[in-house]
């Protein structure tokens, strides 16, 4: 095993108890265990009730396509620290059939729903199993090894028509603006109506009336989004309303989907760096830093001393501009009219010269390579990253803090909306502000640290009523932390060689699994990445944060008036490049 | 003392002429080219379920009938107001009587919970 | 006469037709400012010409009208929002008498003497423009955003309307001429403190300006009531929201900041509208201030806040001014 990822005192507990329905998985480079589908929530059961592993992070699948069948691989972890379990379960391509762990863990249900959506595993027991970034009516399961793409060439770059001759020919080419879209025969965009949507079905479905109500109101059914001001991007909420107040919603995502991952599965590992950038185009830097683990596990290179100076430096700035901005917006989405949104900007801004001072981006820095940076900081960048940190930022956060921290209205209008207990954060696999902000001291830097992080002083942010204006505080208290890490890095941070090893732009990756994850500015971003040795990831899948923290969506709205489900969402913070993927 | 009024009729139709002007305006420069996706409704870019004129949650009739209890009894206190101190004592006494009968009607209103919007 | 009158209202029609025009500009610049953005001034001098390149931007915009609206209401709606913005100002006096070779101009349109039952009149008149936009529109947006609008509108104006009983009480008259006239030696915004507090807030929610934007809450219902609408018509819409700002900072500077009143204006009485008119700048630069400082306040709250809070007080300032005025002043 590459990378043991349980701890001997968890491996103990699993073959004590779970001995009989457990088997070690012992395929090279493999981790984790197997479980038979039938045996899987009696397992379940017992992970979570007896032996600690409350949090679910990632469920995703892969397709062996030789082996004919379709695994679905589960990441359990403890929510008071620790490594992790991984779990894994296989049925027929055909047929098969997987037990949903929504009755366990709610916060399956997206991560279900895509998985069902993008590799055609049938959960039994969901109580909601549609597509969820395909459309409706979609033919097919985009990441299965045997669905290609229109135009396809071939299963992996680079592609013998663009090489070696250098001709390169853009598939876009071959299909002209204009002429790329055709229609049916018998279809007229302008006169197409579209088929009832299965999600209003739900909505009336799930409905949650009002306790007390003596007169019985007409409901409103009203979407919010897809082209929504305060939606964040092409992200839709459809809302059933009583009077002002929410009684049903469902979110609805997938405009924004560009099935990035099957896009990924053909592009070449380090051809996925800069394209990792574009998940969450607001944290690039950090995006880069999971996947980076992640290959790094399964090559089994460490980055030398100076890259993870510069990794955490660069990691902990994204997180300060992510924060700051989404502190920003969410001042927006309660109607103050973009004053603190520029403000934050402005200081977002500073940060990003930076970014383009090493990178030569301001967001899609494509920093990272496997086994260290691409290239090192000047001497004058680290002065300038000092004089930031250790002037201008601590001044503005605290400015931010005095205009909005003690504002009636803002309190007023965040204090106890969107509220998520402790357990319901757990239960939803919230992560990062959000899981923090309801009290649960859960930050992958401290739980299960990575990189360097173990030797930083920095305190887990952490407030108890799980409202919006937790996730405020927690938000401004991270970037204190922040600081306080960049001020330690930046004394520590040695000479020395920047890249483990000699730049390449093939990486030999050895055949095996790997779950990297670190504790991005949204929360925790995992990347499960598959090898087989070929130049290409066999199957790499992004636990995106923002994706997952959607689940408690409807929970968090549920009751409140739908100006506020406009701030909930705010405070959740969600990316539309990293949802819908 | 009619006269006085009727600057404001000749206001009022240089407002309605400039009103109407600005609508024919657009009218006469605009284009127009109608087409069935343009002149559906507006909802976030989806189709709208349902109707968008509809019955609506009853708080707001309570809301527009308190309003017409109330105003009425505000445009009384005007012409007091005007002739308060021809009245002194006895105008200041008859009015605290009307406030009073007005606060029970309030006070009543606010107990029954019709000022709560939940 | 009739002269005189069309020329004085066609004088008040354009300036506040013009004035709408730049205190668009003037928001816009003072925001920028406010926010650390330049704002716009490519189009002339420090971006001058910007409104007039606007208008006719929206002048040659397509009109869109939904298929299921009620046609002629969905056209009558901004309109009918427009005339009373229009009109309110016509018994505001800009000054006194002023004497041009020997004839002698009123600088006001007409001064009527129950002034302040005409401004409440009209301000009522305001609201249905906009719940009739909101309803004939066909669309949920619009609907909810008019009902937000009209809800809103109307609880505000009990307490707008009880604010200005304290200055009719100490002028004891409801003629704004004569308002504004006793306030020559001490505004009435010392004698009647609270009452200018209560009548600034009833007012911003009356113009539905931040905190109070509900009705056109962006962050949720998109534009509000005018969601549908485009081209002139929504320029109508627009120009409507603006003159009633410059309206009520106008009431508002008549009421309780003395009007046209300041030093020498007995002497030189060409003053007076630029008194008003520095008065109005100053009031409609706290509105933009405040637009760029806060968050807007909750629906529920708002209502709450109208009906539970300043209703109550605004009685309560009523009648303390009531007693004070008839045992002390009398």
């Amino acid at each position: 095993m590459n990378d043991r990822l349980l701890s001997s005192t968890v491996d103990e507990a699993v073959s004590s108890r779970l001995s009989g329905l457990l088997t070690e998985d012992t395929r090279p480079g493999y981790s984790g265990y197997l479980v038979a589908p039938e045996n899987l929530l009696e397992a379940v059961q017992i992970l979570r009730d007896e032996l600690g592993f409350d949090y679910l992070s990632s469920v995703t699948g892969v397709d062996y396509l030789e082996e004919d069948r379709l695994e679905t691989v589960y990441h359990f972890y403890r929510s008071t620290g620790g490594s992790g379990l991984v779990l894994k379960s296989s049925c027929s391509r055909e047929n098969g059939r997987i037990p949903s762990l929504t009755p366990i863990y709610p916060g399956a249900e997206f991560q279900e729903r895509e998985a069902w959506d993008l590799l055609g595993i049938r959960f039994e027991g969901h109580p909601d199993l549609r597509r969820i970034l395909m459309w409706e009516g979609f033919d097919g399961h985009p990441l299965r090894k045997d669905w290609r793409e229109p135009y396809f060439e071939e299963e992996a770059k680079p592609f013998k028509s663009r090489w070696p001759d250098g001709k390169a020919v853009r598939s876009e080419e071959k299909t002209p603006f204009g002429d790329n879209v055709c229609f049916p025969p018998d279809f007229d965009p302008q006169t197409w109506q579209a088929e009832p949507e299965t999600v209003i079905e739900r909505l009336q479905q799930d409905e949650k009336p009002l306790a007390d109500e003596e007169i019985q109101t007409d409901r409103i059914v009203v979407n919010l989004g897809p082209q929504h001001p305060s939606t964040h991007g092409v992200f839709r909420m459809t809302v059933m309303l009583d009077g002002e107040t929410i009684v049903s919603l469902k979110p609805v995502m997938g405009y924004l989907h560009r099935n990035h991952e099957k896009i990924a599965e053909r592009n070449t590992f380090l051809q996925n760096m800069p394209f990792t950038d574009r998940l969450d185009y607001l944290a690039s830097m950090s995006n880069n830093f999971g996947y980076a683990i992640a290959v790094e596990k399964l090559m089994g290179v460490t980055p030398p001393e100076r890259a993870e100076y510069i990794r955490v430096i660069m990691a902990e700035l994204t997180r300060i501009s992510s924060h700051i901005m989404t502190t920003g917006f969410l001042l927006n989405d309660l109607g103050a009219f973009f004053t603190p949104a520029l403000y934050a900007l402005e200081e977002r801004e500073l940060i990003l010269d930076i970014f383009e001072m090493v990178s030569g981006s301001r967001m899609m820095c494509n920093y990272f390579r496997f086994g260290g940076v691409v290239r090192d900081i000047p001497e004058d960048v680290l002065g300038r990253i000092r004089q930031l940190v250790t002037d201008r930022l601590p001044r503005k956060i605290d400015e931010l803090d005095s205009y909005l921290t003690n504002n009636e209205i803002v309190k007023t209008r965040c204090q106890g909306v969107g509220v998520l207990t402790d357990v319901q954060a757990i239960a939803y696999s919230a992560a990062g502000p959000i899981l923090r902000a309801s009290g649960v001291p859960y930050d992958v830097r401290r739980a299960d640290p990575y990189s360097i992080y173990d030797r930083f002083d920095f305190d887990v942010a952490v407030q108890t009523h799980g409202d919006v204006y937790d996730r405020y505080l927690v938000r401004l208290q991270e970037m204190r932390e922040s600081l306080k890490i960049l001020r330690q890095a930046l004394r520590d941070i040695p000479g020395g060689p920047v890249l483990a090893g000699k730049p390449q732009y093939q990486v030999r990756v050895p055949a095996g699994e790997a779950y990297g994850r670190v504790e991005g500015p949204k929360g925790e971003l995992g990347f499960y990445v598959v090898s087989n040795g070929k130049p290409n990831p066999y199957r790499y899948h992004v636990r995106a944060p923002s994706f997952i923290n959607l689940t408690s969506l409807e929970t968090m709205c549920m009751h409140q008036k739908v100006a506020d489900a406009v701030v909930v969402l705010g405070s959740v913070d969600i990316i539309l490049g990293e949802v819908d993927r | 003392m009619l006269e006085n009024y009727y600057p404001l009729l000749v206001i009022l139709s240089i407002a309605v002429f400039l009103g109407f002007l600005v609508v024919a305006l657009g009218v006469l420069f605009g284009p127009r080219r109608p087409t069935a996706r343009k002149g559906a409704p507006y909802e976030s870019g989806m189709v709208p379920y349902g109707e968008g004129r509809r019955r609506i949650s009853v708080r707001y009739y309570l809301i527009a009938v308190l309003f017409i209890l109330f105003d009425i009894e505000i445009v009384f206190f005007l012409p007091w107001a005007v002739v308060l101190r021809q009245l002194g004592v006895e105008g200041l006494i008859g009015m605290f009587l009307f406030v009073g009968v007005l606060l029970v009607g309030f006070v009543y209103v606010w107990k029954k919970g019709a000022l709560e919007w939940e | 006469m009739l002269v005189e009158w069309i020329i004085k209202s066609v004088v008040i029609v354009l300036f506040m037709t013009a004035g709408f025009a730049y205190v668009t500009l003037y928001e816009r610049r003072l925001l920028a400012r406010m926010q650390t953005r330049i704002g716009p001034n490519r189009a002339g001098p420090f971006g001058l010409l910007q409104p007039v390149a606007d208008g006719i931007k929206l002048i040659f915009k397509e009109e869109l009208v939904p298929h299921n609206a009620d046609k002629l209401i969905f056209t009558l709606a901004p309109v009918i929002t427009v005339i009373p913005a229009l009109i309110i100002t016509a018994v505001i006096p800009w000054g006194d008498t002023l004497t041009i070779g020997g004839t002698k101009i009123t600088l006001y349109l007409t001064d009527v003497n129950i002034g302040i039952l005409y401004l409440m009149a009209v301000t009522s008149i305001s609201v249905y423009g906009i719940t009739l936009a909101g309803w004939s529109s066909n669309n949920k947006y619009a609907l909810l955003g008019g009902l937000r609008a009209t809800a809103q509108m109307i609880s505000y104006e009990l307490a707008l309307g009880l604010s200005f009983v304290g200055p009719i009480l100490i002028a004891g008259s409801m003629s704004l001429l004569d308002i504004v006239k006793a306030q020559s030696s001490i505004p009435f915004i010392l004698l009647q403190p609270a009452g200018f507090i209560i009548f600034f807030l009833a007012s911003l929610a009356e113009v539905n300006r931040a905190p109070f934007d509900m009705p056109e809450a962006e962050q949720e219902l998109t534009a509000g009531y005018h969601v549908e609408y485009s081209g002139m018509k929504f320029a109508l819409f627009f120009m409507a929201e603006y003159i009633k700002l410059i309206a009520v900072a106008m009431i508002g500077s008549t009421l309780f900041l003395g009007g046209y009143q300041g030093p020498f204006v007995d002497q030189f009485p060409i003053l007076g509208p630029v008194y008003l008119f520095a008065k109005v700048i100053i009031w409609l630069g706290v509105f933009i201030w405040l637009r760029a400082t806060l968050p807007r306040i909750r629906y529920d709250r708002l209502m709450a806040f109208g009906w539970k809070i300043m209703f109550p007080i605004a009685l309560l300032n009523v009648l303390v001014t009531a007693v004070v005025l008839v045992l002390v002043g009398g």
